[in-house]
């Protein structure tokens, strides 16, 4: 059965690669090329060395945003995961103990349903609401609630709590798919581990820390990864949301918007290209990290 | 710990033949109820912002900007849905969406499903770099490859076309179709293959006629997976197309800026572009948990 195998391999895979080459492998190796230019975006490219890495070096705006993706990179998954994994627990098992099996909470069924509506909105559509939501003035959700005369909580032009207020909104986004994600590795967690722990004392504590939590572990370890690539790429949602794009005075400004911004509004793609070559570094460094950290014995079912 | 004793006779009733032979340790029924209200209070306010949008799109221009809210509306219209149907180019861009997002769900269930049959089926050489190099483009941010797509596109004269578009989307979804179709098809006794080789099913024979209809359920996820992430991206159609070769959700972002105030259409638009995924979702909202799973768990 051994021959024949090649023209197969050859023909499912001629498509797909050649996407890659050219859309992915190609234009990456061209971001690196003009990292080294200063081309504006039109007419003639020149070639400057290391220039625009000595700018970026030198940029404290850039230092700033790495500060903001890092900042991000830490609180979004924590956040995300922490309160997925919760609430997972609390849907498949956290609920009352009935006829010998565990069970979710009152109406489950229905929450994960709901839970994943977030996750179906666009980022567009998801601006638009919480526009309304962090709104300065008494028509805003959270402002109008706060009792009359009380300083209204500016949360996206206060320099001091704007880059968590759009992290906020991004948890609120994500966190319903992880719950489903968690949810189904937790499906295949056998009750009868549950039971046995049960029966030994356990409370729902002990159990979502000692059998819930390491049973899941590749599961954690992948939604760490697929957020931590979510923080690095927070670019829509920041653009869309901060006061004057990256502001008050740069206190939201991440790496991919100062990318966009440079390439598609100042004219310096050149520069755009090299904040682009570090964005790509600092992407593949985390993720290499990530995999070598978390790198844990799986316990086996 | 012994159960409590129960406090209301109705519960009392109910559970007790069903506990009478098992044991219940571990869960206190305190703790249930807590657990069960931490539950509630989480769905609400994952569910609030929703609402609100249902709200304030159901409601007459002079009620959403009243003063004091109002949870539900007093006279609830569809003319905000009206107005945002007839709103100037919103059309045409909902023809685009549909467009690209077939066009591209399509394209990256053929060859994704071909990519991920070589890889779970076949051991070759650089095998192993293929799925490092799939995996890989699902890490790197998108905004850094903008600039050369852009370029690329130009090069190609594909600026301000949908197919130029399309192909983008096609390499945007297609990691995560070859990873979770080849979660689905590693799933698949091999011993069915030989089976049917033995019975003289030629290689291809095998393909379409034993792993293509037992992956139907993974061909649903993912296309529906798929189908979220192209009709719900604007970044790249923003930055590539024109206003008439836009999709919906470039539309919707260019009335929030452009009409900041006007809410009710701008909620409506939200709800009709939301509408279609939200349908796809509920379709396949059972299996979405093992397509998730079958693409992330298995290493």
């Amino acid at each position: 059965m051994r021959h024949g195998k090649y023209p197969f391999i050859i023909g499912f895979l001629v498509v797909p690669v050649a996407l890659y080459v050219t859309f992915v492998v190609a234009a990456y190796v061209q971001t690196f090329q003009l990292a080294f230019t200063d081309w504006s975006g039109l007419g003639p490219i020149s070639y400057v060395g290391f220039e625009n890495f000595v700018t970026m070096w030198n940029d404290s705006l850039f230092w700033r945003s790495v500060q903001h993706n890092l900042f991000v990179l830490l609180v979004l998954p924590i956040i995300t995961i922490a309160l997925a994994l919760v609430f997972a627990f609390l849907l498949n098992v956290g609920g009352g103990h009935k006829g010998g099996t565990t069970r979710g909470v009152w109406g489950s069924k229905l929450y994960r349903v709901l839970f994943f509506f977030p996750q179906l909105l666009a980022l567009a559509i998801v601006a638009v609401i919480f526009g309304r939501v962090y709104s300065p003035d008494e028509s805003g959700l959270i402002n109008g609630l706060l009792p009359s005369g009380s300083e209204p909580i500016l949360f996206l032009a206060d320099g001091n709590i704007a880059l968590i207020s759009i992290v906020a909104v991004l948890v609120w986004q994500s966190v319903g798919f992880y719950v489903v994600l968690f949810s189904a590795g937790m499906g295949s967690i056998s009750t009868e581990i549950y039971e046995a722990a049960a029966i030994d004392g356990a409370n729902r504590v002990t159990l979502f820390f000692r059998i819930t939590v390491p049973l899941l572990w590749q599961t954690i370890q992948v939604a760490w990864v697929y957020l931590g690539i979510a923080a690095f790429d927070c670019f829509a949602l920041v653009n869309i949301m901060s006061v004057e794009r990256g502001g008050p005075d740069g206190a939201t400004s991440v790496l991919s918007l100062m990318i966009y911004r440079n390439a598609f509004e100042f004219s310096q793609a050149g520069y755009a290209s090299a904040l682009g070559v570090s964005l790509f570094i600092l992407t593949l460094a985390f993720a290499a990290l990530t995999l070598r950290v978390t790198r844990r014995d799986a316990v086996e079912m | 710990m012994a159960a409590v004793a129960p406090v209301v006779p109705i519960r009392k009733r109910r559970r007790r033949p069903i506990d009478s032979d098992t044991v219940t340790v571990g869960r206190s029924r305190a703790g249930t109820l807590f657990a069960n209200l931490a539950a509630i209070g989480f769905i609400v306010v994952m569910a609030f912002p929703v609402y609100w949008v249902l709200n304030t799109a159901f409601k007459p221009s002079n009620e959403i900007l009243r003063f004091e809210p109002t949870f539900i509306p007093n006279s609830p219209t569809f003319d905000n849905f009206k107005s945002a149907f007839n709103a100037p180019f919103f059309q045409q861009d909902l023809l685009n969406s549909v467009i690209i997002t077939l066009g591209a769900v399509a394209g990256a269930i053929v060859v994704g499903f071909l990519a991920a049959l070589a890889i779970a089926r076949f051991q070759f050489y650089g095998r192993k770099a293929i799925i490092l190099v799939v995996l890989g483009v699902q890490m790197v941010p998108l905004v850094a490859l903008l600039i050369p797509l852009y370029l690329m596109m130009q090069g190609f004269g594909r600026t301000k076309e949908l197919p130029g578009v399309i192909i983008v989307y096609i390499v945007l979804i297609l990691p995560y179709t070859v990873w979770t179709l080849r979660g689905f098809i590693s799933g698949i006794p091999r011993e069915l293959d030989e089976a049917a080789l033995i019975d003289g099913c030629t290689r291809a024979q095998v393909f379409w006629r034993i792993i293509l209809p037992l992956t139907g359920p993974g061909l649903v996820a993912t296309s529906v997976y798929g189908f979220i992430q192209a009709w719900n991206e604007f970044i790249i159609i923003n930055t590539f197309n024109d206003q008439a070769q836009q999709n919906l959700m470039a539309w919707l972002l260019q009335n929030q800026t452009q009409r900041g105030t006007f809410w009710g259409p701008l909620m409506a638009g939200s709800i009709l572009t939301a509408i279609p995924v939200v349908i796809f979702f509920l379709i396949i909202q059972r299996n979405i948990a093992t397509g998730l799973t079958a693409g992330a768990v298995k290493g």
